[in-house]
């Protein structure tokens, strides 16, 4: 695992309707990792709910193009049950 | 020549070292298609996430591999057709 970023200054929400301000930044392109693998049970299970539905990038701050890759890798994971498809 | 991963499942009442034999058997039936296998990861059992074909585990086996496109149709069949293989899935790494 990497080491925890340092937070960020926290603005004051209330003004802005509860929105974040500043978009979280992606896990992949701040981790620099090009190819999301499918087998890495562990680090596709951060980009699920506990229901096991992929979160949505404005979620976890995924960006365009490394959502597209984690999706594939679940989906795929998910056929060969590595991943659920749902939890009840 | 194309990356491809081959990722088996074998049915979990099999003994180990007959599911190494077969394992060899897919990477000899690749390299006679014209493949070159790089790379074998024996996984060993593992519990499913979800139930298939009423089994809860199996034997998971990765062959990692350069081939021609359309060379891995013939193994594709034989896995599909395969008694001993619950499922399996070509995949190519980007």
């Amino acid at each position: 695992m990497s080491p925890k970023s340092p937070r960020r200054p926290r603005r004051k929400r209330d003004e802005r309707g509860g929105r974040r301000v500043s978009k979280k930044p992606c896990y992949f392109c701040v981790e620099k990792i090009d190819y999301v693998d499918y087998k890495d049970v562990a680090l596709l299970r951060k980009f699920m709910s506990d229901r096991a539905k992929i979160r949505s990038s404005r979620v976890t701050g995924t960006c365009v193009q490394h959502q597209r890759k984690v999706a594939r890798a679940i989906k795929n994971a998910r056929e060969l049950a590595l991943l659920p498809y749902i939890n009840r | 020549m194309r990356a491809y991963e081959l990722m088996t499942i074998f049915r979990p009442e099999m003994a180990e070292n007959e599911v190494r034999n077969e394992v060899t058997t897919i990477e000899q039936a690749l390299a006679a298609g014209g493949a070159t296998v790089k790379e074998t990861d024996f996984w060993g059992k593992r519990r499913f996430a979800y139930e298939i074909d009423h089994l809860h585990e199996g034997w998971y086996a990765l062959v990692t591999f350069d081939a021609e496109a359309g060379a891995v149709d013939d193994v594709d069949r034989a896995l599909s057709l395969s008694d001993n293989v619950v499922r399996h899935k070509f995949i190519r790494p980007e």
